[in-house]
């Protein structure tokens, strides 16, 4: 066996012969020619600068090993560093690395995700979490509808019993937040070519009023369509404000001092809802915090709400406050907040609903029927956001993102359909 | 059982009857009729007090000693302090002052509207311009409310504290703007103002509020005022209860159903006592 200090200056020659003195140009043969005659005094052998690095490597090549020793070791790591093939494979194994590092992140904090998700679901850590959320006596509160069912003539139908006439194909449209933004929603309305006598319904998932530039004019149109819509947190917001209002006897005029006390958010707000009128008012208050839509053919249940349901509690056991603004959930007791940093509330309903699909698989013909589709917006931070059982649809639209729609027809055909917005916040 | 409906109407009926008249000669202020004067700016007094102006007494933290001097029995508690928040939520409707319930309170309103029946604290907050509003026409009045099943009525009095006017937390002696007191029995709910944080709002918070007892809170979380009723009597809620539930008692305690040796029935939606409960099923 060769010692180290043998073998280095070795596989340094070979390698600098290799890849080295190979891909330089056109002094390539006169260098290899010297190599063979190596009686000629060195000095020849110099040609300009560029050679000269290269050329102490040979010298050192045909001179002793003890001798090189201490320089040779500097030397051959600067010369390795800079021959092109290793710093490609450095390269190409730095990359890979990372990229395996990156992946093994991303998979095991998904496997934990998968793993939490599930553990909060499994119905023996019930008892860990101590009691499950949905257990109190709900609250009533004036002019709040909690539940509405939708006229079940207007929810598409089985693709069999369609094909026997073609005037009984319904459509759903589900619109989300609106916030307003009249324009876009006109233009979305053409471009799903909405027809109400053709059996088109449309649903709204809240939020259809403040921010944007026409509030009044969106609530017009959803009334003049017929359209079904829910309570979001800002139709809560600003119809508690307006009873506020008219209590207290300034629902027409402002009071003197009321530019002094609140701050232009505030302002915003009193002034919409002085500028909707009793008959809006009344439409908005009859939109309910969860509309249920009922079975959709391969869909099974579908359901609208403005932010989100908790899993496994009736419809009618939900808190209205949090149905309204809920984006993440606790995964101990699926108390749910309207806090961002969190798990998604949609990720645990997702993945409950997928569980109570596939125990039914084997069981139903229609494993659809029991399991239930949340249709909702209010997380424009996430934008768009589809899953199985979920289907988030505010994507920012008066923030200049778009408007979404999502299209239910007969069979539980489903297909996205979007238009394009103005930022109006900016304006 | 009386209906919730006809309980408010009657004890109303009754407030605006004897009490008022007898409170304040003829005339009735209103926070309507006096807001122009109440919806300003408030400036703090500077000096903290050196001296607590509510003490408790000696033998309940939950006891004003100026009108009793012992605790009443466990089994009357709850059945005083109901009429306690009953008689407070019709005193403060009828003359128009902005009022809601909180802390413990809103929680035992989130589990089942009622009182919890092993709380003896209840908690509710008023606006700024209501504490001044309060001070300025109805401190230390006395409102005479003839109850159902209670020979003679009882009184109730509104004390103000007089160091409201200070609005900084480092007055740690007076937390509590004002007091609600039943004088035959010496129970009483506690009373503090909700009010702009000046300090906050300067650094980037512009809803920041504030109350004396270092709670903070958003003005959209508080406003605008949700209606719900609570031990049978109209009252008001702050608008994101959920969320305020959860950030001041986590979110266990909107899921645990037992609490305190209680346990909540999920049926009946009452918190039974889990001593007599276990002593039934034996």
């Amino acid at each position: 066996m060769t010692s180290p200090d043998d073998s280095y200056p070795r596989d340094f020659e070979s390698n600098s012969a290799e890849n080295d003195f190979h891909p330089t140009t056109t002094h390539h043969p006169s260098y290899s020619n010297q190599f063979a005659q190596n009686t000629r005094p060195l000095i020849d052998s110099a040609r300009n600068g560029w050679q000269s690095r290269d050329t102490g490597g040979f010298q050192r090549g045909s001179s002793s090993v003890d001798d090189i020793k201490s320089p040779g070791w500097s030397q051959m790591a600067l010369s390795v560093a800079s021959a092109p093939r290793f710093r490609r494979c450095v390269m190409i194994y730095t990359a890979l690395f990372i990229f395996v590092c990156i992946g093994w992140r991303m998979l095991s904090s998904r496997l934990q995700e998968q793993n939490s998700l599930l553990h909060s679901l499994d119905p023996t850590s019930k008892t860990e979490r101590v009691g499950s959320f949905g257990a109190n006596s709900l609250p009533q509160f004036d002019g709040l509808i909690q539940v509405h069912t939708l006229d079940p003539d207007l929810v598409p139908r089985d693709l069999v019993g369609v094909d026997a006439g073609k005037s009984s194909q319904k459509r759903l449209i589900i619109v989300g937040d609106v916030h307003g933004c009249k324009e876009e929603l006109v233009q979305l309305l053409e471009k799903v070519s909405f027809n109400q006598k053709g059996g088109d319904h449309l649903i709204f998932v809240g939020d259809l009023i403040n921010k944007g530039p026409d509030s009044p004019g969106v609530v017009d149109l959803a009334r003049q369509l017929s359209a079904s819509s829910v309570r979001g947190n800002h139709e809560d917001r600003i119809l508690l404000l307006r009873q506020e209002l008219a209590k207290t006897k300034s629902l027409v005029t402002p009071d003197d001092d009321e530019y002094s006390r609140f701050d232009p958010r505030e302002l915003g707000q009193r002034a919409l809802a002085r500028s909707l009128s009793d008959e809006q008012a009344r439409w908005l208050e009859n939109c309910p915090v969860i509309l249920n839509v009922g079975q959709v053919p391969g869909m099974g249940q579908v359901v609208v709400v403005h932010a989100g349901l908790v899993p496994g509690v009736e419809l009618e056991k939900q808190d209205p406050s949090s149905v309204m603004t809920m984006r993440t959930i606790d995964l101990d007791t699926h108390v749910p907040s309207p806090k961002k940093k969190g798990m998604n509330w949609a990720k645990l309903f997702d993945k409950h609903q997928s569980k109570l699909y596939s125990s039914l698989e084997t069981s139903t013909e229609d494993s659809h029927v029991n399991t239930m589709t949340v249709v909702y917006g209010h997380d424009a931070a996430t934008s768009l956001s589809i899953r199985t059982f979920t289907k988030g649809l505010d994507s920012g639209c008066v923030k200049g993102g778009k408007l979404t729609a999502l299209v239910i027809e007969n069979g539980g055909k489903q297909s996205i359909v979007q238009v394009s917005c103005r930022d109006h916040l900016k304006e | 059982m009386r209906s919730p409906v006809t309980g408010v109407l009657w004890l109303y009926g009754l407030l605006l009857a004897t009490t008022i008249s007898e409170v304040c000669g003829d005339t009735k202020p209103n926070f309507m009729s006096v807001r122009k004067n109440v919806t300003k700016e408030y400036k703090s007094e500077r000096e903290i007090p050196k001296e607590k102006y509510f003490h408790e007494s000696d033998f309940g933290h939950h006891y004003d000693g100026r009108y009793a001097n012992a605790s009443l029995p466990d089994t009357e508690v709850i059945s005083y302090l109901s009429d306690l928040i009953q008689t407070y939520f019709t005193t403060m409707n009828a003359i128009g002052g902005e009022t809601w319930i909180m802390h413990g309170t809103l929680l035992a309103w989130w589990w089942n509207q009622k009182l919890f029946p092993w709380d003896d604290d209840l908690d509710v907050q008023i606006s700024e311009p209501t504490i001044h509003f309060l001070a300025e026409y109805y401190n230390m009045t006395e409102h005479h409310f003839d109850l159902p099943n209670v020979d003679g009525g009882r009184t109730y009095m509104l004390e103000v504290n007089p160091n409201y006017i200070v609005k900084s937390e480092r007055d740690t002696l007076n937390k509590i703007d004002a007091r609600w007191i039943d004088m035959s029995s010496g129970l009483f709910i506690d009373i503090t103002a909700v009010r702009k944080d000046e300090a906050k709002r300067l650094n980037g918070r512009p809803e920041a509020l504030m109350c004396k007892d270092k709670h903070s809170y958003d003005e959209s979380d508080i406003f605008p005022l949700r209606d719900s009723f609570f031990e049978g009597v109209p009252v008001k809620i702050p608008y994101a209860y959920t969320y305020i539930l959860e950030e001041e008692y986590g979110p266990r305690a909107l899921t645990r159903t037992n609490f305190y040796g209680y346990i909540f029935n999920e049926q009946t939606k009452i918190w039974e006592s889990a001593t007599r409960r276990s002593k039934r099923s034996l």
